[in-house]
């Protein structure tokens, strides 16, 4: 069983492997790189040398070439850094021409200054990718040459809440592992994924920390810092990372270099809004088609099957659109917002439309199987002989039929997720709420390719691995059913 | 061999045994052995096709939806083609007073939208492409996940391979990969059904497969492989038959999930690019008018939902219909 695990597991990442490496190969390609650059304001104000620099720099940002400027030429293949800087000298030309032999493309500027770049090809692109996804931090982490005898070891003391927690010093993050009040009440610094930056929305910032970060305005609270003062300040200290200079703010706050900390916001992050969303629409999809669905089966060809029936046709053929916008014209009526923003996380009223056309998207499928399931078990024969022994139709439906028929459903749950993924796109566009549901859509139209990219991967590892969950969740279900093939003999 | 036609007793003339002398010679004669007459089956004609018709026809609510669907897909490509609609064209753009005008107001049924371009025109121009878009895509899908569907179920080395790659498909959600088709490939029609039909395919051709499974191994088939038919003969006489039903259920189910796609891809913004009007595209640019002018957002709305509707409905009926086990009467 555990071999068959891993097995599964394996190819679960192979699976993520190859669909987010096809998507960098896509994007990175097909999508002509100077629409990337189009909305970009500043861009657009650049003339000259300084857009053609500017240009470059970007692309080299966002990984599609390696671009090296003259000077920086000069000082790594140079012994003479002012001779090299002459244009038309021979030194100047022996440094071209070694960028040249390496595969590297020259162009000139207007000021007849050479640059060099490297354009990746799909092999690069894709192992650059995997290559700086993951990220470890350890205590060597942090090579700072103004602050050469950092002192470097990673050790068990108590955060500033005093409840012990895995910290370091010379790493990144101050706390490697630590625990707090909110879910899921351990946390850990020690392994990051790098998506790179995001361009051109929320330009220059990672990509994990504009899906991954608090929303809206700052939570501003009496901080006790480190070196006792209390200020009143947004900071999460367990963020706490390195900080090269720091002033003497920082000085009068932090007894060390770990100044750096996200800050606390009032709304949950996009990744939190859509598990809010996800979670919560799954739960309540489940807590009623279950029972609809297992009403319709024992009222076989009545007037509650077939009112259910159309139900199910209705929303199934239906666009799913279409019915965001009817449910929501209905619901208006009962004074609820049509759109999230309008009342904002903290009223429960933002969230009813959305959830109930959640539900309402995952619903159909789940009723199908659940009728289908419990009418195929009722013919069968334990049934035939529990009605013989003159048992209850109740008793046989909830006791015997049941049982056999929520192991398939089990089953579904993940497949559910991925359905309500989708919906999830469509619902969060239509609500405008701000998850990553909406984030994919918004980051296609502005080109964000890093963001696409990270979406993807989550995306899709989240769809992966619910299959996986799916399957061994129905092991415990059920145990007459054994996902590795017994080798044979006894 | 000489026919001749066995003439049954008439029940209508009893025949009275005084009559009758069963010693009159001339009442017998030597008749032939008659193999044809002895292979007449005495059932009533069954014709596959026929029953299908009249069992559909039997349904009234799918004769109604039928119509519906019809009218719509007939006014959908006919309406354009007098109209010659152009979503990129808007002529009344700058005479404010065409803006806006409510539906049957100076010959406008829909009424007139924002640029002043009648909306009658451009919901059945879009009502054309978004049907185009999913039939041709449900044409494609259909017709690569049958044909692979049956290899599929017939080789095991195959199998073997499909089922890694039908894994790894069939866990992304089908909108992450259309959407960023979309985005790497560009807007147009061939590039949204493309889109749509490069993760859809495998999900029919597992469908199939499955099926084929079932059937491969039944006897007739295997006394078929015995006579030496060749493998696409076995497929083409003796599976796809079988799998009529099955294929027209795909096949509804298929239709609205395409036009819901296009739909939900081009309000998003990432389906079919600004050249072209759509249903999708129609709701997302009358959407700010929501609730200034109810009915330009409406009409496209019920639109899409009724097409799809009738469709789906039809489809079933019509899957219903196809299955023999229902002929029985």
């Amino acid at each position: 069983m555990r071999g068959y695990i891993l097995k599964r597991i394996l190819k679960s990442c192979i699976s993520i492997f190859i669909v987010v490496s096809i998507v960098i190969a896509m994007v990175f390609t097909m999508i002509p790189r100077n629409k990337v650059l189009e909305s970009d304001t500043s861009y657009r104000k650049l003339t000259g040398d300084t857009r053609t620099s500017f240009m470059y720099s970007k692309f080299e940002e966002l990984g599609y070439l390696d671009y090296v400027r003259l000077s920086d030429m000069c000082t790594n293949d140079s012994d003479n850094y002012k001779a090299c800087m002459v244009n038309g000298s021979d030194e100047n030309l022996k440094v071209i021409s070694t960028y040249e032999d390496r595969g590297y493309k020259i162009e000139f500027q207007r000021n007849g200054n050479a640059f060099a770049y490297h354009e990746y090809n799909v092999v690069e692109l894709i192992f650059h990718f995997w290559k700086r996804l993951i990220v470890l931090d350890g205590p060597n982490a942090i090579q700072d040459p103004n602050n050469p005898d950092l002192e470097r070891r990673v050790y068990i003391g108590k955060d500033f809440n005093d409840v012990p927690a895995i910290m370091c010093s010379g790493c990144k993050h101050k706390y490697l592992v630590y625990f707090d009040g909110s879910f899921p009440f351990i946390h850990q610094n020690w392994l990051s994924l790098n998506f790179g930056t995001s361009y051109p929305t929320k330009a220059g910032a990672n990509v994990l920390d504009v899906i991954g970060q608090g929303q809206g305005s700052q939570v501003v609270v009496d901080t006790v810092f480190p070196t006792g003062v209390t200020v009143a300040s947004a900071f999460d200290l367990h963020t706490a990372t390195y900080k090269s200079s720091i002033d003497h703010l920082d000085q009068n706050k932090f007894d060390d270099h770990y100044a750096d900390c996200y800050s606390n916001y009032e709304s949950p992050s996009m990744i939190n809004t859509s598990y809010i969303f996800g979670i919560i629409s799954l739960i309540l999809a489940y807590a009623i088609g279950i029972p609809a669905g297992i009403y319709m089966s024992r009222k076989k060809d009545k007037l509650g099957d077939k009112i259910g029936v159309v139900f199910i046709n209705l929303i199934t053929a239906m666009p799913s659109l279409a019915l965001i916008f009817f449910v929501r014209s209905i619901v208006v009526n009962f004074g609820i917002p049509d759109k999230f923003p309008l009342l904002g996380f903290k009223d429960i009223r933002s969230y009813i439309s959305p959830l109930i056309i959640l539900t309402l998207l995952s619903m159909p499928g789940l009723m199908t199987w659940i009728r289908r399931y419990m009418l195929d078990q009722s013919n069968s024969d334990y049934v035939k002989f529990a009605k013989a022994k003159g048992l209850s139709q109740r008793e046989i439906f909830s006791k015997h039929i049941l049982k056999n028929a929520i192991i398939p459903i089990v089953n579904g749950i993940p497949g559910s997720i991925i359905l309500s993924i989708g919906g999830a796109f469509i619902t969060e566009s239509a609500f405008a709420i701000p998850g990553m549901g909406k984030m994919l859509p918004d980051s296609i139209t502005k080109m964000n390719n890093n963001m696409i990219i990270c979406l993807t991967f989550i995306f899709s590892s989240l769809a992966i691995f619910s299959v996986l969950l799916g399957d061994l969740l129905m092991v415990v279900v059920d145990p007459r059913i054994q996902l590795s093939a017994k080798k044979g003999g006894k | 061999m000489f026919k001749k036609k066995i003439e049954p007793l008439k029940a209508s003339e009893p025949l009275k045994e005084a009559e009758i002398d069963m010693n009159d010679p001339s009442l017998f004669g030597f008749q032939r052995a008659d193999d044809s007459a002895s292979e007449h089956i005495a059932a009533p004609k069954y014709s596959y096709w026929g029953s299908v018709f009249r069992r559909f026809f039997s349904n009234k609510i799918a004769v109604l939806m039928l119509l519906i669907s019809l009218t719509m897909v007939l006014f959908a490509f006919i309406q354009p083609m007098i109209s010659h609609y152009d979503h990129m064209v808007a002529p009344n753009i700058n005479n404010s007073s065409m803006h806006f005008l409510k539906p049957f107001t100076k010959g406008f049924i829909f009424g007139t939208d924002n640029r002043g371009n009648s909306l009658f025109d451009s919901l059945w121009s879009g009502t054309k492409n978004s049907l185009i878009v999913a039939l041709s895509a449900t044409f494609f899908t259909e017709f690569v996940g049958i044909v692979v569907g049956m290899f599929w179920g017939f080789s095991k080395r195959m199998d073997a391979i499909m089922i890694e790659v039908y894994n790894v498909l069939s866990n992304i959600p089908t909108t992450l990969i259309a959407m960023i088709l979309v985005y790497a490939l560009g807007g147009g029609f061939k590039q949204l059904i493309f889109a749509l039909c490069v993760t859809t395919w495998i999900g029919t051709a597992y469908f199939i497969r499955v099926q084929v499974m079932i059937i491969r191994d039944r006897e007739y088939n295997l006394a078929s492989q015995c006579l030496g038919t060749p493998l696409w003969k076995i497929i083409l006489n003796n599976i796809l038959p079988y799998l009529i039903s099955i294929i027209i259920t795909s096949v509804s189910r298929d239709v609205p999930a395409f036009i819901s796609y296009e739909v939900a891809l081009s309000y998003m913004g990432v389906g079919l690019s600004e050249r072209y009007a759509s249903l999708g595209k129609l709701i997302q640019q009358y959407s700010p008018y929501m609730l200034t002018e109810p009915y330009l957002f409406w009409i496209p709305v019920f639109a899409s939902a009724v097409i799809s509707v009738s469709l789906y409905l039809v489809g079933q009926a019509l899957a219903d219909a196809s299955d023999p086990r229902t002929h029985m009467i």
